[in-house]
């Protein structure tokens, strides 16, 4: 039995109490600090490229040097869109998606359930090493085994694989301390009731865990949609817009790294990245709504 | 849920519609062609090949990862044709797993740029841009420079070089002139695509040193004609082999292939011997197999290739690279390049007629 | 049950594809390595020289390697503060509230920004700051390298931490509350040493994250092939002189390159251990 005695000397509940509005005050400011920046390269990014986004920037393709020069050269917006890249960047991505979400996640939970072991610190170590490749080296990779052996050629197969394998750390990282957090009762609960082992995890773990997972997996949506380097020695890039994922193909990033080495397409560099940060913003939002809809479907 | 699907499909089939008016290419039975290569001549390809995927329905996909990509590409049968700012050694010719040849497609060159408001006209002889480039001459009222340019006001501000910090064409070309007009360039630094520089800073890409120049009084630098020509910088009169000081413009660059062109034209043409060239100036090539039965190819591809390089080298496409800053091919050299094409094969016999 | 069994196998086989991605990768690195350590031996890991000169090139990897570990750990020591705070603010300070809604938006926004926007707003906005407050002559440099990476990383960091701390179990705060806890102890108490894994696991993802970037860093950092003299001098990472290089690179340049992007893994595995060290001192 413990009995807890506070003598009128030893009280230090006052010196506590500063130190607890202290480092709310800290917290506070560097909370402040930290969105400074942030503010800054937005306000840039917005500032920059809202000049260019109009209704063409995102139904035409790219345009050429010709086009921006004239126009530069006449005050004009310059003409054409990035539909291409668009196009692209949506099927890279998704391909990409569907290859590395359910194994991150098939993955992350593996490491969840055989904590302590060798064979999982190895796991962990080598997926937490495979999060430091840069990201051409993963599309040189990529260029090897893909584009030389498998598509015979740039393809947009091989950019999603290069991104595939970006995207995995990500999510099997998220997806092992999320089910960390879950508190055990509950899959005790379901264990005792006799559920199979695939049931809880699709209909008990994952769910319960949906936001901290949903927050791996738009990270790692976020990462991707804005690599250049993999796609270049992959995707190659394409002035049309292409469905066909054994062809080269373009996506926003690559569009970016074309406009910011040619003369008379600067600006556009800054309205792609403008679209880049929305659609960022937007698969945030939505995600979160989605996550907090189902949250209610589980919790009736 | 729906409604995102929804907005998606009206985005597809808006786009779908509207690819800037002009015909798509999503038809399946539009060829297409794959390159890759040099990013030098990047604005004036992904235009030509644009006009010539309007004009005949064969597009052809450009990636500009570099020439060392693009050769690679091609000894790695990625891709239809590659491109490179340097033409490919004996040894590298050697390790193509078939016989290559070289296609001229444009000229560039580079261009000395400099920031020092006011000063307009600086006009340099070989020895300065040795000396300014190795060291030995650190600023910009230095005696030697105002003998060279006797009218000018040039203030007393060191002298900052900007160099490439990644592998690149236009440092060929530079180092390569260098090389000719300097023994102590040749010896201690050598021609490269990129050089272990004395002094100076390095920066990533024409951009990156265009903006380097741009935001640092003092500076100079080297950069591809086809980007400083559109951008509003300072740039220097060199001296030629003549004694003449040319403004480099795409005339006096094209003036530079005047003169010995190798039959297969891998030729450096810097320091040209023509009074009126601009001496630091050179070729871009693309590069392909002689013989275009590999593969699995087919005869069609084949003629694609040559009868889309066959115009890339004529009139109509020329004259799209000087719109867009690039040099054109003097007829000489156009010729020259037709005259390799048709040594082009398929199973052994002659692509054109 | 046999279902059960099956469900096992299924999550161990994947868990095999990490081992075959990376020893793949690392297999088709060492191949294209072998010329370069052939002609450099060991030597190559410890050589302060990059120079391409045709006839005398000599390549090693000195450079790069405390160019990466400088910046990477840099970074992370800039943005830890940065992000622990913020998470807290969002998670527990302010938690459900407008504010911190906006707040982790904002941050979470930064991860899709691309690189090359990063340098470039590096390069217009930081490094004339950097060159007013008299830091350094030019701009370039480890410390700017370093910011534009702290910067950067920040959503890896806080955006998982913040989930993570969501998660604490409201037991255990109330709990503590109830014998009288500052909110200060709770955090320090009872939140951290519960999301203490998930906390560190963020910020193992955010140095990974820093070591690997390119773009930004080669934009800001100098590209100087040598040793970096100090903070505010010019330098280069493994990363980006790879891709720098990489286009244009044949032969035994090339294979010195990927010698780089092959030590990467190891260099990667050790700072991951003398980060994650760090971190469990701190928090």
């Amino acid at each position: 039995m413990v009995i807890i005695k506070i003598s009128p000397l030893l009280d230090n509940t006052k010196a506590r109490d500063k130190k607890n509005k202290l480092f709310r005050a800290f917290v506070i400011a560097m909370s402040f600090i930290t969105v400074i920046p942030i503010i800054l390269i937005i306000g840039k990014i917005i500032i920059n490229g809202i000049g260019q986004i109009n209704f063409n920037f995102f139904v035409q393709t790219s345009p050429d040097s010709l086009q921006a020069m004239t126009a530069i050269a006449t005050n004009k917006v310059i003409p054409g869109g990035i539909a291409n890249g668009i196009t692209g960047t949506f099927l890279i991505v998704l391909m990409a998606s569907v290859m590395a979400v359910p194994l991150g996640m098939m993955i992350g939970i593996y490491l969840y359930e055989n904590q302590g072991r060798r064979y999982t610190n190895l796991i962990r170590n080598t997926s937490e090493i495979l999060q430091g490749v840069p990201s051409i080296v993963l599309g040189i990779i990529s260029y090897l085994w893909v584009v030389r052996n498998v598509t015979k050629g740039f393809s947009a197969f091989g950019g999603s694989v290069a991104l595939s394998i970006m995207m995995l750390p990500l999510i099997i990282k998220s997806t092992e301390e999320t089910m960390k957090m879950i508190p055990n009762e509950i899959k005790e609960a379901a264990f005792a009731m006799g559920a199979p082992y695939h049931k809880i995890i699709l209909k008990v773990l994952i769910p319960t865990g949906l936001s901290g997972l949903s927050t791996g997996i738009l990270l790692s949506l976020s990462r991707i949609l804005g690599e250049t380097a993999p796609l270049m020695m992959t995707a190659l890039g394409s002035s049309i817009i292409n469905f066909n994922v054994t062809k080269p193909t373009s996506a926003v990033p690559l569009l970016i790294w074309e406009f910011y080495n040619d003369p008379n397409m600067v600006n556009l560099v800054w309205s792609s990245a403008l679209f880049l940060t929305v659609l960022v913003l937007t698969l945030n939002v939505l995600s979160r709504r989605i996550a907090a809809k189902i949250k209610i479907g589980i919790k009736k | 849920m729906k409604k995102i699907i929804f907005s998606f499909t009206l985005f597809a089939i808006l786009v779908s519609c509207n690819s800037g008016g002009k015909k798509t290419a999503s038809d399946d039975k539009k060829v297409s062609l794959t390159s890759a290569g040099a990013t030098f001549p990047m604005p004036f390809y992904n235009l030509a090949f644009k006009k010539y995927g309007e004009k005949t329905g064969t597009y052809i996909n450009y990636g500009g990862i570099g020439s060392g990509g693009g050769i690679r590409s091609l000894r790695d049968k990625v891709v239809d044709f590659g491109a490179s700012d340097a033409f490919l050694s004996d040894k590298e010719l050697s390790e193509m797993p078939s016989e290559v040849i070289h296609i001229p497609t444009c000229m560039g060159a580079v261009v000395i740029a400099y920031n020092l408001p006011g000063v307009d006209n600086l006009k340099m002889t070989p020895e300065l841009l040795e000396k300014i480039f190795m060291g030995a001459i650190t600023q910009w009222n230095d005696s030697k420079i105002k003998a060279v340019n006797s009218g000018l006001n040039l203030p007393d501000i060191r002298i900052t070089v900007v160099y490439r910090s990644d592998g690149s064409g236009t440092t060929n070309i530079f180092s390569d002139y260098m090389s000719k007009v300097s023994s102590q360039w040749k010896e201690k630094i050598g021609v490269g695509k990129s050089l272990n520089w004395p002094v100076g800073i390095g920066a990533k890409g024409n951009p990156g040193v265009a903006g380097t120049i741009s935001q640092s009084v003092g500076s100079v630098g080297y950069i591809g004609s086809e980007y400083a020509f559109s951008q509003k910088i300072q740039y220097v009169r060199v001296q030629n082999s003549s004694g003449n000081y040319i403004n480099p413009d795409i005339k006096t660059v094209s003036l530079a292939a005047k003169g010995q062109i190798a039959s297969d034209t891998r030729t450096m043409v810097t320091n040209s011997t023509d009074p009126d060239a601009y001496p630091i100036s050179g070729f871009t090539w693309i590069i392909l197999y002689k013989e275009q039965s590999y593969n699995g190819r087919s005869f069609a591809q084949a003629e694609s290739i040559v009868k889309f390089l066959e115009w890339l080298i004529g009139p109509d496409a020329q004259a799209i690279a000087e719109s867009v800053n690039y040099a054109s091919l003097p007829p000489e050299v156009s010729a020259l390049a037709m005259h390799i094409l048709r040594t082009v094969t398929f199973d052994g016999k002659p692509v054109l007629n | 049950m046999v279902s059960d069994k099956l469900t096992k196998a299924i999550l161990l086989s994947s868990s095999l594809i990490v081992l075959i991605i990376s020893a793949g990768i690392v297999f088709s690195l060492a191949g294209g390595s072998i010329p370069a350590f052939k002609e450099f031996g060991f030597k190559f890991i410890f050589t302060n020289e990059w120079n391409p000169t045709e006839g005398h090139e000599i390549y090693g990897a000195l450079p790069f390697i405390t160019g990466t570990l400088i910046t990477s750990i840099l970074s992370l020591i800039i943005c830890i503060p940065l992000a622990f705070s913020t998470s807290l603010f969002t998670a527990e300070y302010f938690r459900n509230t407008k504010a911190s809604g906006i707040i982790s938006s904002l941050v979470d926004l930064l991860a899709g920004i691309p690189s090359i926007v990063y340098g470039l707003w590096g390069f217009y906005t930081l490094r004339p700051l950097i060159i007013n407050l008299g830091l350094s002559d030019q701009g370039f440099g480890i410390f700017t390298s370093s910011i534009i990476l702290a910067i950067m990383i920040l959503p890896y960091a806080t955006s998982m931490s913040t989930e993570i701390i969501t998660m604490v179990p409201e037991e255990l705060k109330e709990a503590a509350y109830s014998l009288g806890a500052t909110r200060l102890e709770v955090i320090f108490n009872v939140i951290i040493p519960n999301a203490r894994s998930g906390i560190i696991a963020s910020y193992v993802l955010a140095l990974g994250r820093a070591i690997g970037e390119t773009m930004a860093v080669t934009m800001l950092i100098g590209n100087s092939n040598t040793v970096p003299s100090g903070l505010f001098a010019p330098g280069n990472t493994m990363a980006s002189i790879i891709a720098n290089q990489f286009g244009e690179a044949s032969g035994l340049k090339l294979s010195s390159l990927i010698a780089i992007g092959l030590l990467l893994f190891a260099i990667t595995g050790i700072v991951n251990s003398i980060g994650k060290f760090i971190i469990k001192k701190l928090v």
